[in-house]
């Protein structure tokens, strides 16, 4: 066999790899009624804010726990635990993804992508609020 | 009626639409004749028009962009573009960042720099000329018409930055654009703050630099492809791949150092799809460039050189598609917002596609496969095996960053990976430490075969340093992931090798000495990211608070820390403190002092920063980092909270007592406040009763209590517990430095305790921020690395250059 030849499947073979690894890794966008059939797996959720309902941050108890009311956009509202400070200007988002799973009746939410109006053009921007960095 | 608005300027947007149609009908008159010319290339005439169409294009380009930029500078906002981009307050310096903030800024930045480098290839005028020039312009006919703005049936053409802000579709509607005198009390909606920020100022042109620089090699592979010129095209193409691998890797660095500057997550690589984006195509343009190497040495690689070539330049196009056709969507941070131009991105993208398949299918029976095995030890062997391994990378990053896009072709519902970070490092992390490898023995071996005994003694000098200062390192810094270590000795590996390279084999060469010097830059830029990010610390975490590890190992990523004005905490190896805020403008810094414990338990300061939130009323607030640098490592500090409603008016709040808590407690008993400790020392019956007009009936209590602060002042309160007949008092004490009230409000002589009602000003216990602080480790090995791999890579070609 000529070494062409192996360098060809093994650049098949990392194609095939990076394809299934991408589909394995990825995960679904889904909505609250998914996510709570499918406890405990990781999924996004793109919502609104109830503003109605209040929000909970006490920095000086906890000022890495943040709540609020999710409405998803089959109209399901469920409260959203994020471990983390609540992020700058989140009352004025008008649509948010958060990544993050099921567990008993609430979601918890490792990530926040806030999209507001009006912040680099005319149309909305994206925030994404740091997850965990490592 | 019309209504006759004042104060307009509508001469400067007539001058600048002149320009714009100027620029976009001589973009199609410049590809016309430079097409003729290269057809004839006998016949001069056609040259002759095609260098004087491309002439007033470029005349016409650099005219929208000084018309645009005055329009900028005078703030002349009855233009939306300038209405939405800059406003009066907004510093000279960030002006040039209003330019290129919206998309069609930055399509004429892009433009203006293919008008540049068009010119300099009109100046060298080879045998390559007109074909090369066809495809410069053809894509500036693109580019030209992105700005246009017209309407062809229902479809709109481009955007144009000249649009008068009454005029503008989506603006129109505001009610103020219906009085005549708006002008009078407009002001702009001023720059993104995330963009304010002198990296902004250099990054994008750096960026769109190397974007543009792209563009050439590709011209010459395809007017190489078109002329049936297969090999002649490489030696003109070699140094602009070169520049262009500098500038561009310079360009994706600076957006690196701009987010971690100013940017909240936190690193200067995430992982973004904008970031990936550019990344990509750097990947293919490097892999590419050594191919052309290879060809030119020994001939071979022909067609993977014109694939990576082409490749390169449809990858730029593929990013600009997108990063502006809004397809990102719900992925990525910072994706401009769909102008409505996503099908002409794409007409854009694919008509190269098409071009270089056609192109290349044509000539396909030039491409003979060579029979010849290459020699395992050969240079060029491993040389094209390292071009395959950066193909792999390339692809990895842009097939997860294409999800949106696969979504969109397949209909189907897949997210981006939930932990994009550890999702990329299991491909990018096994690939780095085989590029480092490499990159370390390839300068060793000779083109077409080596003698095996010599390359591995030329070697073994290096390997068993490297390997030695491997282990050293990987034992100092505790890496535990086997991949992680690899990476370390890989880099260190390489590193050494080429320095070693460079002293032995190097001698006053200076094209095979920048190789060398551009190898040790990459490797220590990897090295640099290894340890700056698989070691940099998270040192704010949470020590107090609720438990929240038990929802999951996913939730125990408390990263911020709630810091109260003059409260000293630990926090990793340093004491911080909360000293206050300041206000510049719009941004209100926050002072954190940073202290170390002596020996003899005293703190020392070490170093004081300021990160800040700027409060934009029309954009909303961004929070900024500060970070103090120090040769071996970085500490990084990010406001992740404060209650800005506090930021407003500071001064008048506070004035009421208002967390109260009640108490029951014996004596010697301790009660924490916000700002305090408090004990209850003793209680005394011997109260002065004339001094608070008590009666000789009234039977009097007073409690002794020891307030210590956080400095270990100790001060005291005593309120008195009074009883008159049937009815009880208190007589409160007020500890003002503190904010603290202490009321005496019941006693239980069964038990022995006493009631405390502890009142705490509000702004004594709301005067706080929540931040989050990083140490990253030796990251300047990183910034060192990008700058000697950009110096390298530059003497590469100017040694080149001179050489022929």
């Amino acid at each position: 066999m000529k070494k062409i030849h192996i360098i060809t499947i093994v650049l098949i073979a990392c194609t095939i790899g990076v394809i299934l690894a991408t589909v394995s890794d990825s995960s679904t966008y889904a909505n609250f009624a998914e996510a709570k059939k499918n406890q405990d797996e990781v999924f996004h959720v793109v919502g609104k804010l109830n503003k109605e309902k209040a929000m909970e941050f006490n920095p000086e108890i906890d000022a890495n726990l943040f709540s609020f009311y999710l409405i998803d956009n089959t109209g399901l509202e469920t409260k959203v635990i994020y471990n983390g400070s609540k992020p700058q200007d989140f009352e004025r988002s008008e649509q948010i993804v958060i990544t993050g799973k099921y567990h008993g009746d609430q979601f918890y939410a490792d990530k926040i992508l806030m999209k507001c109006p009006s912040k680099y053009n005319n149309g909305q921007t994206e925030i994404e609020v740091a997850s965990n960095s490592k | 009626m019309e209504i006759k608005f004042i104060g307009e300027h509508l001469l400067p947007g007539q001058l600048g639409n002149f320009f714009v149609l100027l620029s976009f009908v001589f973009s199609i008159l410049a590809t016309v004749s430079f097409l003729a010319a290269a057809k004839n290339p006998l016949e001069n005439s056609w040259l002759k028009l095609a260098q004087l169409s491309f002439r007033i294009h470029s005349i016409s380009v650099i005219g929208i962009i000084v018309t645009l930029f005055i329009m900028i500078m005078n703030h002349y906002f009855e233009y939306q573009y300038v209405w939405q981009h800059s406003s009066k307050i907004l510093p000279m310096r960030y002006m040039l960042s209003c330019f290129w903030e919206g998309q069609e800024g930055s399509f004429l930045l892009w433009s203006f720099w293919h008008v540049i480098l068009g010119n300099i290839v009109l100046k060298i005028s080879d045998s390559f000329q007109a074909p090369v020039m066809t495809v410069v312009s053809s894509v500036q006919v693109f580019l030209s018409s992105m700005l246009l703005g017209v309407f062809i049936f229902d479809y709109r053409i481009g955007s144009n930055p000249f649009l008068l802000l009454r005029e503008h579709p989506e603006f129109s509607n505001l009610p103020f654009t219906k009085v005549a005198n708006y002008l009078e009390n407009l002001d702009g909606r001023g720059l993104n703050p995330l963009l304010q920020n002198y990296w902004m100022t250099i990054h994008p042109p750096t960026l769109f630099l190397g974007f543009a620089l792209t563009l050439i090699p590709f011209a010459y592979a395809i007017a190489g492809l078109w002329k049936r010129d297969l090999h002649s095209w490489l030696k003109p193409a070699l140094p602009w791949t070169f520049v262009c691998i500098a500038i561009l890797g310079t360009g994706i660095l600076m957006g690196g150092a701009w987010a971690y500057e100013s940017l909240s997550f936190g690193g200067f690589w995430a992982w973004d799809p904008v970031e990936n984006a550019s990344l990509v195509p750097w990947l293919t343009l490097v892999g590419a460039g050594h191919l052309m190497l290879i060809n030119k040495n020994k001939g071979s690689s022909l067609l993977s050189v014109f694939l990576l070539t082409c490749l390169t330049f449809i990858l730029i196009l593929y990013s600009t598609f997108l990063t502006r056709s809004g397809i990102l969507g719900n992925t990525s941070v910072h994706a401009f917002t769909d102008l409505g131009m996503s099908g002409q991105l794409l007409i854009y993208l694919l008509c190269y596609v098409f071009l270089s398949f056609f192109l290349l299918i044509k000539n396909r029976k030039a491409f003979k496969s060579d029979d010849k095995e290459e020699s395992i030890f050969s240079r060029e062997f491993w040389m094209f095996v390292g071009a395959l391994i950066l193909l792999i990378s390339a692809f990895q990053i842009i097939f997860s960053t294409s999800i949106p896009v696969i979504n969109k072709i397949f209909s189907s519902n897949l997210a981006p990976p939930a932990k994009p970070i550890e999702h990329y490092n299991s491909w990018q992390v096994p690939i780095a430490i085989l590029i480092c490898l490499l990159i370390a023995f390839t300068q060793f071996l000779k083109y077409k075969s080596t003698n095996s005994k010599e390359f591995f003694k030329s070697l073994s000098f290096s390997f068993f340093i490297s390997l030695g200062l491997a282990m050293l390192f990987i034992w100092q810094l505790e890496l535990t992931k086997p991949f992680y270590a690899a990476l370390l000795f890989t880099s260190l590996f390489s590193c050494i090798s080429n320095l070693d390279y460079f002293v032995k084999k190097v001698k006053n060469k200076l094209y095979k000495g920048g190789a060398s010097i551009a190898h040790i830059g990459i490797s220590m830029l990897l090295l640099g990211a290894l340890i700056s990010t698989s070691k940099s610390e998270v040192i704010s975490r949470n020590t107090s608070g609720l438990d929240v590890s038990k929802l999951g190992k996913d939730f125990n990523n408390a990263e911020n820390i709630l810091l109260r004005i003059g409260d000293t905490l630990k926090m990793g190896p340093y004491y911080v403190a909360f000293k206050g805020k300041t206000q510049e403008g719009l941004n209100h810094y926050f002072q954190v002092d940073y202290f170390s414990k002596q020996e003899s338990g005293k703190l020392k300061f070490e170093f004081a920063l300021k990160p800040f939130v700027q409060t934009n009323p029309k954009m909303g607030n961004a929070a900024e980092p500060d970070t103090r640098h120090y040769w071996n490592k970085d500490v990084y500090t990010h406001i992740t909270y404060a209650d800005l409603s506090q930021l407003k008016g500071e001064e008048e709040s506070g004035q009421d007592y208002k967390n109260t808590t009640n108490h029951s407690i014996a004596t010697g008993d301790t009660i924490f406040t916000a700002n305090s400790i408090v004990i209850l020392d003793a209680l005394f019956k011997d109260v002065k009763k004339e001094q608070f007009n008590l009666s000789d009936s009234d039977i009097a209590v007073g409690a002794k209590i020891r307030v210590i602060d956080v400095k270990s002042q100790v001060r005291y309160a005593y309120p008195i517990f009074v009883i008159s007949g049937n009815l009880t008092n208190s007589i409160s004490s007020k500890i003002d430095a503190l904010g603290l009230k202490f009321d005496f409000t019941g006693l239980n002589p069964e038990t022995g305790k006493v009631d405390i009602v502890v009142a705490e000003k509000e702004d004594a216990a709301s005067k706080f921020i929540v931040m989050k602080a990083i140490i990253f480790p030796y990251i300047n090995l990183l910034w060192m690395g990008c700058l000697i791999m950009i110096i390298g890579t530059m003497m590469a070609v100017v040694g080149r250059l001179k050489k022929s």
